[in-house]
């Protein structure tokens, strides 16, 4: 028949337990407390073999003539970025003109429609579409064999 | 409002633009900025991994021809050298034939074909009997009412082209509107004149063999417009049309 002596082992291994479990409950709170770890931008972080000076391009320096040249081809970039942000501002304002006319008329004709016209489209948004590519698509091109494996590593807080 | 009497009968007509597949050419200016960036990012780059194996192995060749070093040919080994990777990648991007930029289409400058101008957006134009003229016309038909005009408009897009077209509508709204008068001949109290209003849309499915074309129709870019569209109403498409 069991005595008391097994009884006391037993109590004593539960407050035993329940001690390492608050000591457990301890360490996470002043984990969680600690700052979350800010995710790094590996785009930013240039690895240091890139540092070593013997990786530093070696060319002959810039001649005046150059120099001119570049600044000047920078000052009519310039200007033709002007003209075609004013270009695209203009043809931008002639569309919403036309737009608010044609909701005028349409406002004078019937209010039905003109209501009807106002409402939000919800399948427009979101929109997808692929850009352009130099050349047109190949009809029946067979790619190359091989396959990329996307190695990007995720960082989760 | 229903019931008051409207003098103007309405039409609604779609524009529907096929959007453009290769990037416009590069005029001098944009192309000599980019050959300048693409010189100024080189210039501050430092050596690639690539690029020093090249100078190391141009380092090893001058070393071997400087002092004649046997062990070196001794191994045996065939190494791989950074130029001859270099003339292998060249070699396979010549084998390459991309599709060409100008098609067939272009060379034989036929309207009905949506493989021409590739660089630009094309639009759907129809002919149709307005009173006692044929005109070359955005597609329209006339509201009915129950619809809204955005309806009409696909309407409009579905005579000409089939149901099984495949184009997305930008939204509720007309985009313009073209008003005229009915000459006076058939002018009544009823019937002053007419009000097109002009939706857009972009085709989505770039293969129409499935669709029934029962008009004449062209696909033109908007400087070919004024070939076919009436001053007034040319002004009018003119300006809700980017190119």
């Amino acid at each position: 028949p069991s005595r008391a002596q097994p009884k006391k082992k037993k109590k004593v291994d539960v407050r035993k337990e329940q001690a390492q479990k608050e000591r457990m409950k301890k360490k996470l709170k002043k984990l969680e407390k600690a700052a979350p770890e800010l995710i790094p931008i590996e785009d930013f972080i240039t690895p240091l073999k890139y540092s070593e000076s013997n990786r530093v391009r070696s060319l002959p320096t810039l001649s005046p003539e150059e120099s001119e040249r570049r600044v000047l081809l920078l000052k009519k970039w310039c200007l033709f970025k002007q003209k075609q942000d004013e270009a695209e501002k203009k043809a931008i304002k002639a569309l919403v003109e036309s737009q608010q006319e044609a909701l005028r008329e349409l406002r004078l004709e019937s209010e039905e429609l003109y209501e009807a016209a106002i409402r939000r489209d919800e399948g427009l948004f979101p929109f997808e579409r692929d850009g352009p590519s130099y050349t047109p698509p190949l009809p029946g091109y067979d790619p190359p064999e091989g396959k990329c494996i996307d190695i990007t590593k995720v960082y989760t807080q | 409002s229903a019931a008051a009497r409207r003098p103007w009968r309405l039409f609604g007509a779609m524009c529907l633009l096929r959007l453009p597949r290769i990037t416009q050419p590069l005029e001098t200016v944009e192309e000599e900025m980019a050959a300048l960036m693409q010189q100024i990012e080189l210039e501050k780059s430092h050596y690639s991994d690539h690029e020093m194996r090249k100078l190391e192995e141009e380092e090893q060749l001058k070393r071997r021809k400087e002092s004649f070093y046997d062990e070196d040919e001794a191994r045996g080994k065939t190494v791989i050298m950074a130029q001859d990777l270099e003339e292998k990648w060249e070699q396979k991007f010549l084998q390459f034939k991309a599709a060409p930029r100008i098609t067939d289409a272009d060379k034989s400058n036929d309207r009905t074909s949506l493989n021409r101008k590739l660089d630009s957006n094309l639009m759907l134009l129809v002919k149709q009997k307005i009173g006692n003229q044929e005109l070359w016309l955005l597609p329209q038909v006339e509201w009915q009412p129950g619809e809204t005009l955005r309806s009409t408009a696909e309407r409009a897009m579905a005579t000409f082209l089939g149901d099984h077209i495949q184009a997305k509508v930008l939204g509720n709204a007309p985009f313009g509107i073209y008003k005229y008068k009915f000459p006076r001949a058939i002018r009544t109290e009823n019937n002053v004149g007419a009000k097109v209003f002009f939706f857009k849309a972009f085709l989505q499915s770039s293969d129409l063999s499935q669709a029934e074309l029962k008009a004449d129709y062209l696909w033109v870019t908007k400087k070919e417009l004024a070939d076919y569209l009436k001053l007034e109403y040319l002004k009018k498409v003119n300006r809700f049309l980017l190119d």
